[in-house]
């Protein structure tokens, strides 16, 4: 870059003049040499109208003093068949007195109108000669023969708005190379740099406060402040080399520019969902090739951003693809031109879209949120919906079972389960069955009722006990007892007392075995029970008779058989007894 | 068997007030409160199925409340619900995946010691059934034992006897796992000693007062056991064992 400007630099001045003649266009300045002088030293002032042959009025000087002139002077160009041409007045002023004066506005009558040129102000000083040369303003921070500007397109801006800054340099200087500049570091702007080619001069000569700048564009830049509040762009500094010639080192010029601040606005609150941090002046644009398709077959789907703006932020949109339609990450296609008037273009996001299974599927609405700078808020744009319709894909006639490929159940989201609705199964609260009384009662009752049963049960036993049984049992042991005092009786020879002890025995054995009073010892009844019983009656006789020995020995004196047979005999019988009943 | 008659005398009747709350009147409130969320209006859900709650309870009603809270982003108190709701239906597989969600917002992690499993038969044994599910069961199996001995009692036939006892002592060893089971899931049921952190954050220190000791921070959510209360203060344990005293109404009891 620096090489460029050099090239161009060291190339006359008089080739800028001739060229500037191209133009038709009607031009009116006023220029000096220089605006700050000492008292007594000599300003020169021009004024030129160009491409009209117009007569114009001489300014008001304003306390400065004509040396010299007017002369006039007149150029005519022919170049390229164009014909410009020109018109000029100059006067040599100087004032007497230090202070400010300014040239008042020269005016000319041209087709109709009036044009001014801008006022001038020089500056005087007292008398004593100010150092004017070049050489001695090196390091100087205000040079006035070369100075560099930043300028930028708006004041305020929103947060995300572009602004364009355009860094210039103003040259006074015949031959000048610009050996090194820094740009400011941005700080809470993102920047896109514009490309300018190589840096040249302008064409026309620029007047500020009457003198003739040539000016060059250093560079241009298109900002996006990224936060909002006093942003602060620090000055550029410049370092260039001047008057460099053959003959001539030339002399180092460091300069700087003036420092700039935006005044970036915060976006209004309150964002749309669709918002991203989007701001220009935009739409939408979606496009699809086709909505009815075979499945597995492709779909493109389009969605353009264009217009005015921070289109290198916009990011893909997150659609929700109904989860049948295979979506490819989309393919980005920027067609954004970065130029003098900030960043615009387009930028395309292309989905591809694989549906797998034939159906309906509604797209879901594609809105797009963005901070529009025209009005300053925001706005959404919605898409018209989209509805692909997808025909069963290409299977050709059924000639064998067609299965659709097996895929899993996608997890797409996680949520709670839902409520329980219907019969909520509502209890008491705090009421519970388990150690209640009811349930107390509950394990109880039972338990109670099966005591009662068994205590009534027992008493049934009781009433119903069976006598007969237990004499029965005892009817053995009872007979022995007395067989046995009958004994002793024997012994002892007490007649009475063995033959009544015996009879007792006898008589008490069988009532207790047949559960008999005494007074039912019968011939009958005894024939009767006996007769149950195998061999029964000859038992029954042999009693029968031993009983009548028995009593018959005892009321009477007689004894057919002697004691001892009778008392045998009557062990026998009760053993006969006993085994028969047993039987 | 004098044991339970002696008991039944001396247990005091429990008092329960229904609050004038009829149970169809519940279950129209609780209809409301299903239509409320099913709009997505959790805030009326919320309140329909609270004012019911007081009158009555259900793994259910507790299950939608810890739903209307999560939906609400109030995620200590879903927890809250899901785990009261979990403890009178410990398999409830809903509550469970609800709760493990909700737990994904708690920030602490608490290293639980692993759960004593005893297989999932023993759960589904335990959870599945309630306390008065059991109770019911006991009484059964209760009633049905009686009758046995008795009907052993009363046969004539010796075989037939002993088969009735051997029934009967079955049943009587089924009566008592029965008994057994309501008993412990009644002590589950009743348990409050675990509680769910509720205050954003909480400075639990090392004694129930302020400015002492630090000892460890808690938020909201996270599950601990409350050992003993000391003027308001809870003395807490974690499930890693750590003990300290966080200050009154930062926590609530399951």
């Amino acid at each position: 870059m620096n090489s460029a400007i050099h090239r161009w630099l060291t190339l006359p001045l008089v080739l800028f003049v001739g060229l500037s003649g191209r133009a038709q266009e009607i031009g009116f300045t006023a220029a000096v040499d220089r605006n700050s002088i000492a008292a007594g030293e000599y300003v020169k002032l021009t004024v030129t109208l160009t491409n009209s042959q117009e007569g114009f009025e001489a300014p008001s000087f304003g306390g400065l003093v004509v040396v010299q002139g007017p002369f006039e002077s007149s150029s005519f160009n022919y170049v390229n068949g164009r014909m410009s041409s020109s018109v000029g007045r100059t006067w040599m002023l100087t004032a007497t007195a230090p202070g400010k004066y300014t040239i008042g506005a020269a005016k000319a009558r041209v087709g109709g109108g009036i044009i001014q040129t801008e006022p001038i102000v020089i500056e005087v000083s007292k008398g004593a000669a100010r150092p004017n040369a070049p050489d001695a303003a090196q390091g100087q921070a205000r040079d006035p023969n070369l100075f560099a500007t930043i300028s930028l397109s708006k004041n305020k801006a929103y947060v995300g708005e572009q602004v364009v800054a355009t860094y210039m340099l103003y040259s006074r200087y015949a031959n000048i190379e610009l050996s090194k500049y820094d740009l400011p570091k941005m700080d809470g702007f993102w920047a896109e740099e514009i490309d300018l080619g190589d840096t040249n001069w302008e064409d026309q000569l620029q007047t500020v406060n009457g003198l003739q700048y040539r000016v060059a564009v250093l560079k241009r830049q298109v900002l996006f402040p990224q936060r909002s509040g006093k942003l602060r762009i620090a000055p550029v500094e410049l370092s260039c080399v001047v008057n460099r010639s053959f003959f001539n080192r030339g002399s180092a010029v460091n300069t700087r520019s003036n420092a700039v601040e935006l005044t970036a606005m915060a976006l209004p609150p309150g964002p749309p969902a669709a918002f991203n941090g989007a701001v220009g002046e935009l739409e939408m644009v979606v496009k699809t090739d086709r909505t009815e398709v075979k499945a597995n077959e492709a779909i493109e789907l389009t969605i353009t951003y264009a217009g005015r703006g921070n289109l290198k932020l916009i990011e893909a949109p997150k659609l929700n693809f109904p989860s049948d339609l295979e979506a490819y990450d989309p393919k980005v296609t920027d067609k954004i031109s970065v130029n003098a008037s900030g960043m615009s273009g387009s930028r395309s996001f292309q989905y591809l879209l694989i549906p797998r299974h034939e159906g309906e599927f509604p797209l879901e609405p594609i809105t797009f949120s963005y901070f529009d700078t025209r009005n300053g808020g925001y706005r959404t744009i919605q898409a018209e919906p989209v509805t692909f319709r997808i025909a069963p894909g290409d299977g050709g006639p059924v000639s064998a079972i067609q299965r659709p490929s097996k895929t899993d159940v996608e997890m797409l989201g996680k949520d709670i389960r839902y409520i329980r609705t219907g019969d909520l199964q509502l209890r008491t609260a705090g009421k519970h069955l388990f150690g209640s009384i009811p349930w107390f009662a509950g394990m109880g009752a039972p338990a109670l009722a099966f005591v009662i049963f068994l205590g009534w049960r027992r008493k049934q036993e009781r009433d119903h006990s069976d006598v007969t049984g237990s004499r029965r049992k005892q009817a053995d042991r009872v007979a022995r007892k007395r067989l046995s005092e009958a004994e002793q009786a024997l012994r002892s020879s007490d007649r009475n007392a063995f033959y009544d002890a015996l009879g007792k025995a006898l008589h008490g054995y069988l009532a207790d075995k047949f559960g008999l009073g005494p007074a039912q010892i019968t011939d009958v009844i005894v024939r009767e029970r006996f007769a149950a019983f195998t061999n029964g009656e000859v038992v029954a006789k042999d009693y029968l008779g031993l009983t009548t020995a028995c009593d018959m020995a005892r009321f009477a004196p007689v004894e057919d058989r002697p004691k001892q047979q009778i008392f045998d005999e009557a062990v026998a019988l009760i053993g006969r007894i006993e085994q028969l009943v047993r039987a | 068997m004098k044991h339970f008659l002696i008991t039944t005398a001396l247990v005091l009747s429990p008092v329960v007030h229904v609050l004038g709350l009829s149970r169809p009147e519940a279950d129209t409130l609780t209809a409301r409160g299903a239509t409320a969320y099913s709009t997505g209006d959790y805030t009326t859900a919320l309140h329909l199925f609270d004012s019911v709650r007081t009158a009555y309870s259900s793994p259910a009603l507790l299950f939608n409340i810890g739903n209307c809270h999560f939906k609400l982003n109030d995620i200590p108190h879903a927890i809250l619900f899901y785990e009261r709701a979990l403890r009178l239906a410990p398999g409830d597989e809903d509550v469970k995946a609800n709760l493990e969600l909700a737990r994904q917002n708690v920030v602490d992690r608490v290293n639980e010691l692993p759960s004593f499993t005893l297989g999932s038969t023993w759960g589904r044994l335990r959870g599945g059934r309630d306390a008065d599910q059991w109770a019911r069961r006991s009484l059964w199996a209760c009633l049905l034992f009686f009758a046995l001995l008795t009907a052993g009692v009363l046969a004539g036939n010796r075989a037939i006897r002993r088969a009735l006892f051997g029934a009967g002592a079955l049943v009587l060893v089924a009566t008592l796992i029965a008994v057994a089971f309501a008993s412990f899931r009644h002590n589950e049921v009743s348990d409050d000693s675990e509680a769910i952190i509720l205050a954003p954050k909480v400075d639990v220190r090392s004694e129930p007062r302020e400015s002492t000791t630090v000892l460890f921070v808690l938020h909201k959510g996270t599950k601990v056991t409350v050992l003993q209360t000391d003027n308001g203060w809870s003395e807490v344990q974690l499930a890693n064992g750590s003990v300290g005293w966080a200050p009154p109404s930062t926590l609530e009891r399951i």
